[in-house]
């Protein structure tokens, strides 16, 4: 029987790690967190720990907790002054836990276009940006995005879509549920929307409106995006994935920490995975192959870790081209606020019901010439968030300064809760050699091992293509029915930590060797069986959420190597 | 403060250890209903399971001035929310067993479900333990703690910010600060030359604010004072919405008059949180995701 060891247990790891045991491999799952899910891989429903707690989420209950495992950061030009680190803590960490990043995500599940997969091609070069195309196409993933759409249970109406997103992501199917009750605000935002000329339409999310998989429909409580779900109504790797994976004999092992990948003597293949278990025994596991899905930082900081003396594996495993850490990408948010005369209660419901794909772009028009590129580009919209209560109370203190009886004051009439909602544009922001993931020289974490470092800045592009692009989300606002006034917010991505929770890049692939780190299959270049599965090998961020392209990437790559 | 004073600056802190803190004696009890801990909430005068009587009652102080409550202001505020004793819960959170860390899910019951899941705290694995441990007791100079630096935790944090506070309103006004009147508190918090109560401050307020407007299991909330004058429901599972309340305007929370126009949010400020800001919890809104 042929064996596997899966590093992680979310989004690209569950899926392989169900591939793998249905077609007869031996599938060990390695989690550095703890499991959450009771029942999991039981023969009875799964439970959840999660509830509708916001201070829960805000202790680090399923994240990564930055004071055991801090990450560090600087800017481009901080790294050229010789700074080593500006900051220390919360730098874009994911839930870590099993079932990874999908246990509390936003669920919202677009396809990336096909242009995003060509985009070097078809738009050209911008200048600072390593900007290359995919080793594949669209019709490539298309299949699996299906199939993946239909075991998450994904909810959406392909007649309410626009001609353009089908053009650029054709489907072969209806979704699998309708979608749910459409949100207050975000409903009114749609009015807008339409009023400039926009179309918004349900957004695919993987989100149980009715019963399915035997599990809940969604009851709309709010808590939704950045909270686990109390009733298991979303779907997600633990659930669709990683639960029937154990059921079909796969094995989880939790609160293990993977810390380097064994190479045979000649450095061409793996032999194992050395990991920590929870009480800091090293045990080393051999396997026929290794699957590392640790998420596009934790994957980089892994390979770099198990760098070896052979030639090809001296800066890292399958590093040879120097791309290994590189190109890190976080996609570049433009949030814009609007205030309504009532309460619209946009926290109310699965975070949005709504999204738009009129500001994917490219714009190619005197926008661009302005800003010096040769096109902007945004992404799809998530129309009609809001802040809950607690976030609420931050929020008046932290943005501010409120404090007393002026906090009060702000808490009774309720501006940020009641009456705020929000559109949220995931931009599509550049790969650079620049923005990078290695080793901190300085700080270790609480196993003992040298922490991420991220180097990072955006480019121009993104920034240009947030200027022209925000107005246009205010523009919306403005037009929507109630809205008494609105406002494009600072983003936080600006020369500074970023915390997007969507990362990309750091191990692109490619068919080129010597300009990636990965086959058009996840195949690290240099090694004949460790497969990357995870956002590390995106060549560019596309304008969408990129959890579903994980997903379906690493069906396909587990499909192919299942035989 | 509420006179006008200049917004307190939420700045981070870092300090090396200057020597062992106290280790509470751990007292290992059974798990126990909130209901009944909050039953034994220490009195007036009476100590707390981290601090002292007088810190307790410096800190019932202080918190009366974060989230003010009758006669300041018409609706409850910390006093009547136990606010301090739900801080002295979280201080003192390992005097427990299992910590009143991780509120239990899935649901209270409090939207349709016949027990309170939420009382029966998560125990913490010992890699989650550690962590807390750091967070609540600092990194105390053992090198099993100091793997990224010294932590200075929130035990001493708390410990030195009280007594800081005292300190300042004796030399001040002859009183500790405790018993000085609200104006001389409010001056005393308000005080931009004041680093180190300028430190303190942001910490006490973050968790007064997680106290106020959490779910009442963490202690704070008491009588839900904080979601009563917020109109708000808090955890609605399992019962959730009906769709109705969902997709139109909802009249049971006809809500309060609308801000004429947005704040102004100064550019830089959604940041996430800094290893030294630990308090201020994971910054759970305003993130792409």
């Amino acid at each position: 029987m042929p064996s596997a060891i899966v590093v992680g247990s979310g989004a690209g790891g569950s899926v392989a790690a169900l591939e793998l045991v249905r077609a007869g491999f031996d599938v060990l799952v390695l989690e550095k967190g703890r499991n959450l899910l009771p029942g999991l891989g039981g023969s009875r429903p799964v439970g959840s720990l999660f509830g509708n707690d916001e201070v829960k989420a805000g202790r680090w209950f399923e994240n990564q907790d930055i004071v055991l495992e801090p990450r560090t950061s600087r800017t481009q030009a901080e790294a050229q002054q010789g700074v080593a680190r500006s900051f220390i803590g919360d730098v874009n960490t994911l839930p870590t836990t099993v079932g990874g990043g999908t246990v509390h995500w936003d669920a919202k599940t677009p396809r990336f276009w096909k242009q995003d997969f060509a985009g070097r091609s078809l738009y050209g070069p911008v200048p600072g940006a390593n900007l290359a195309d995919w080793p594949l196409s669209y019709e490539d993933l298309e299949p699996f995005y299906d199939e993946i759409e239909r075991r998450l249970g994904v909810q959406g109406d392909v007649g309410a879509m626009p001609a353009a997103t089908l053009a650029q992501a054709p489907r072969r199917h209806q979704f699998v549920m309708p979608p749910n009750p459409p949100m207050y605000a975000g409903t009114l935002f749609a009015q807008g929307a339409a009023a400039a000329g926009y179309h918004a339409y349900p957004f695919p999310m993987a989100i149980n409106s009715t019963e399915f998989d035997g599990r809940p429909r969604c009851n709309s409580c709010g808590f939704c995006s950045g909270f686990g779900c109390p009733i298991n109504a979303r779907g997600g790797a633990a659930l669709n994935f990683l639960h029937p994976a154990i059921r079909a004999g796969a094995e989880l092992r939790a609160r293990t920490l993977a810390f380097r990948i064994d190479l045979n003597a000649k450095g061409t293949a793996a032999r194992g995975v050395s990991y920590l278990d929870d009480r800091g025994r090293i045990h080393h596991e051999q396997a026929d192959v290794v699957i590392v899905a640790a998420s596009a930082i934790e994957t980089a900081r892994l390979l770099l870790l198990s760098a070896t003396s052979h030639a090809a594996h001296r800066e890292g495993l399958g590093n040879r081209s120097g791309q290994l850490g590189a190109n890190l990408m976080f996609h570049f948010f433009t949030l814009a606020a609007a205030s309504f005369a009532s309460n619209v209660h946009a926290w109310r419901g699965p975070s949005s019901t709504f999204t738009l794909d009129d500001l994917v772009g490219p714009f190619r028009g005197p926008e661009a010439r302005a800003a010096g590129m040769p096109y902007l580009k945004g992404g799809n919209c998530e129309v009609g968030a809001g802040v809950l209560l607690l976030a609420e109370a931050q929020l008046y203190a932290s943005l501010q300064g409120l404090v007393g009886a002026p906090h009060k004051d702000a808490m009774r009439a309720s501006g940020f809760r009641e009456h705020l909602a929000a559109i949220q544009l995931v931009g599509e922001d550049m790969p650079q050699l620049g923005n990078r993931v290695d080793l901190d020289p300085g700080i270790r974490d609480v196993y003992g091992f040298p922490v991420p470092r991220i180097t990072h800045s955006s480019h121009p592009f993104e920034l240009a293509s947030s200027d022209f692009l925000g107005p246009k989300l205010t523009a919306i606002c403005d037009a929507s029915p109630g809205v008494v006034a609105s406002q494009v917010l600072p983003t936080a991505s600006v020369g500074g930590p970023v915390g997007t929770a969507h990362i990309m890049g750091t191990a692109r692939m490619g068919h080129d060797p010597s300009s990636s780190v990965v086959d058009p299959w996840g195949l690290i270049h240099d090694l004949d069986n460790v497969y990357l599965a995870d956002g590390s090998v995106f060549v560019s961020a596309g304008g969408f959420n990129p959890t579903l392209t994980i997903m379906a990437l690493s069906l396909r790559m587990a499909r192919r190597l299942a035989g | 403060m509420s006179d006008g004073g200049a917004p307190h600056r939420f700045v981070g802190r870092r300090q090396f250890l200057q020597g062992a803190g106290a280790f509470g004696l751990l007292t290992f009890v059974p798990p126990v209903r909130l209901s009944r801990l909050m039953a034994a909430a220490p009195a007036p005068g009476a100590a707390g399971r981290f601090l002292t009587a007088h810190e307790l009652d410096t800190l019932r102080a202080l918190c009366k001035r974060l989230i003010p409550g009758p006669p300041d202001d018409p609706d409850p505020g910390a006093g009547e929310a136990m606010v301090a004793e739900a801080i002295d819960l979280l201080l003192g959170a390992f005097s427990l067993t299992p910590p009143l860390i991780h509120a239990g899910g899935p649901f209270s019951n409090r939207a349709g479900a016949s027990e309170d899941d939420f009382a029966d705290f998560v125990p913490l694995d010992s890699h989650a333990e550690l962590g807390w441990r750091i967070r609540l007791e600092g990194s105390l100079g053992r090198p099993e703690r100091e793997f990224a630096g010294p932590v200075v935790g929130l035990q001493q944090i708390y410990r030195e910010g009280l007594a800081h506070l005292d300190q300042q309103a004796r030399s001040g006004y002859g009183v500790a600060f405790a018993d000085a009147p609200t104006q001389a508190q409010d001056a005393l918090l308000a005080d931009p030359n004041d680093a180190a109560t300028q430190a303190f401050v942001p910490v006490a307020f973050a968790n007064s604010l997680e106290a106020m407007y959490g779910p009442p299991e963490y202690g704070g909330n008491h009588g839900l004072a904080g979601w009563g004058y917020t109109r708000w429901l808090g955890d609605v599972q399992p019962r959730g919405y009906r769709d109705d309340e969902v997709t139109g305007p909802d009249p049971a929370t006809a809500g309060g008059p609308a801000d004429k126009a947005l704040p102004l949010i100064p550019p830089g400020s959604l940041k996430p949180a800094s290893r030294d800001e630990f308090w201020l919890g994971r910054q759970a809104m305003l993130r792409g995701r």
